[in-house]
């Protein structure tokens, strides 16, 4: 038979369902449509690993009069270059000015350039969908649909590890929250090596101490939970995933995988302003 | 507004023939498109703003020395500026894995062995990112909606007001479009 049409290919990278029985057949024993299948899901993963906070910086302009120095170009004149983000181009040119020679917070830095970008992003979404807002505050995007489906995708949270745990460098995961009329439902995945035990996953007190566990995640690292009515999400504002023993111990082992908090945007006051119309 | 595709933008594979033509102007443009994929890979691998500011420096005098060795029927300009970016970022590891070395051994402590080159996901993720960038407006919306959205592409469709088709061709196409420009860039040029 002919190999599988390339969109389904890469609607199935992108996670989703597509496609026919045959094509499921098709996919297990043609090596071609494997590979492509395979290509596509790579290119997915990056950029859900990487986030949507992932950007480029513009180098200060002091770097091209050095260059133009250094290759005697002296038909280039340096003001002609102008950087295609000002708004990251500022923070780099004030970064320099504040940091000579020095340390620089990359971190902080990077979240400037990127505010400059978010900005971009929800303009250019306002002109084009009226129906969406894309708002993202830390390290989380909301997605809101501002029309009446029947469930809403309230918050999507990107989790990472924590400094205190090492041995878990490099885990990411999402949570993405869902709501309808009765209840809220989450959605996690975690990307983070396999290890002997089970993963789980907790919502975190504002104290520190109290915790509620939601579930265990699949084989696959993914899970669906409900969060249990009438839990205040403004408290229990963070996402935790851990990594359990088999021990039949139901306490959290201690063993942050990955983390992440709620917007409050998404919460605070959302059963007003943020609500269909 | 900005997210209007009426600008005219220079295509990769222009930038490309000015330069591998020696155009004076050449260096300039080659630096306006590509400045910020070998700072940002600079920047993201060595943590440190004047280091980052210095091996740019280094990546786009030394591909303007070295320019008649770049050939674009053996791969892309972003790839072979890739390349030196990895060369110039290990040297500077090197170097500072030399200056720790004789602080470590001048205080008595033992040597600990580095690896010499920015790794392959910081420098993937970066051009990605480049990438994406590029695509056209609504294109670079369908994308950045898909991977983080949530949303299936019917939903896209439906909140951007493009026809399903649309959707799945972008999808398609842009995936594609991604998928060859991360093979490009890292393949060793």
């Amino acid at each position: 038979m002919s190999h599988t049409d390339p969109v389904i290919l890469a609607l199935r990278a992108l996670g989703e369902t597509a496609g026919t029985a045959q094509d499921d057949d098709h996919a297990q024993t043609c090596p071609h449509c494997r590979h492509e299948q395979a290509r596509l899901t790579e290119v997915v993963d990056l950029a859900r690993h990487a986030g949507p906070d992932e950007h480029l910086e513009q180098p200060p302009p002091v770097v091209w009069d050095r260059i133009a120095a250094a290759v005697g170009n002296a038909t280039v004149s340096p003001t002609t270059v102008r950087p295609r983000e000002t708004v990251a181009s500022s923070n780099g040119h004030q970064g320099r000015a504040q940091d000579s020679g020095q340390e620089a917070d990359v971190g902080e830095h990077r979240r400037a350039g990127a505010r400059g970008r978010r900005g971009r992003l929800v303009t250019a979404l306002a002109g084009l969908a009226a129906g969406l807002i894309i708002g993202v505050g830390g390290t989380a995007g909301v997605v809101q649909l501002t029309k009446a489906p029947a469930t809403r995708v309230v918050a999507q949270i990107e989790l990472s590890s924590l400094p205190a745990f090492p041995q878990w460098r490099g885990a990411t995961g999402t949570a993405v929250m869902r709501a309808t009329a009765s209840q809220q439902v989450m959605v996690v995945t975690l990307h983070a090596p396999q290890r002997p035990g089970f993963y789980e996953v907790w919502l975190l007190a504002r104290n520190g101490v109290s915790m509620i566990s939601l579930g265990d995640l699949n084989a696959d690292h993914t899970g669906t939970f409900t969060v249990p009515p009438g839990v205040d999400l403004r408290n229990y504002s963070r996402i935790d995933v851990s990594l359990q023993p088999f021990n039949g111990s139901t306490l959290h082992a201690k063993t942050s995988v990955v983390r992440g908090s709620l917007p409050a945007v998404a919460f605070g006051s959302s059963s007003g302003s943020a609500s269909p119309s | 507004m900005d997210y209007c595709q009426c600008v005219d933008r220079t295509s990769d594979e222009d930038v490309s023939g000015v330069f591998s033509e020696g155009h004076p102007d050449a260096l300039q443009l080659v630096y306006e498109r590509f400045g910020s994929l070998v700072y940002s890979i600079a920047l993201r691998s060595l943590r440190t703003r004047s280091d980052a500011e210095d091996v740019t420096q280094q990546v786009f005098v030394s591909a303007w020395r070295s320019r008649d060795s770049f050939d674009p029927k053996r791969g892309t300009l972003a790839g072979w500026l890739v390349t030196i970016t990895r060369n110039k970022v290990a040297d500077a590891m090197r170097e500072r894995q030399r200056q720790s070395r004789v602080l470590l051994q001048v205080a008595g402590g033992a040597t600990v062995p580095a690896s010499y080159a920015p790794s392959d996901q910081v420098v993937d993720r970066i051009v990605l990112a480049d990438e994406l960038a590029q695509l056209p407006e609504s294109q670079r919306l369908v994308m950045v909606l898909a991977f983080y959205s949530d949303l299936t592409h019917e939903q896209i469709a439906k909140v951007l007001g493009l026809p399903l088709g649309t959707v799945k061709s972008h999808i398609r196409r842009s995936l594609q479009r991604l998928r060859s420009r991360l093979e490009a860039d890292s393949v060793a040029y």
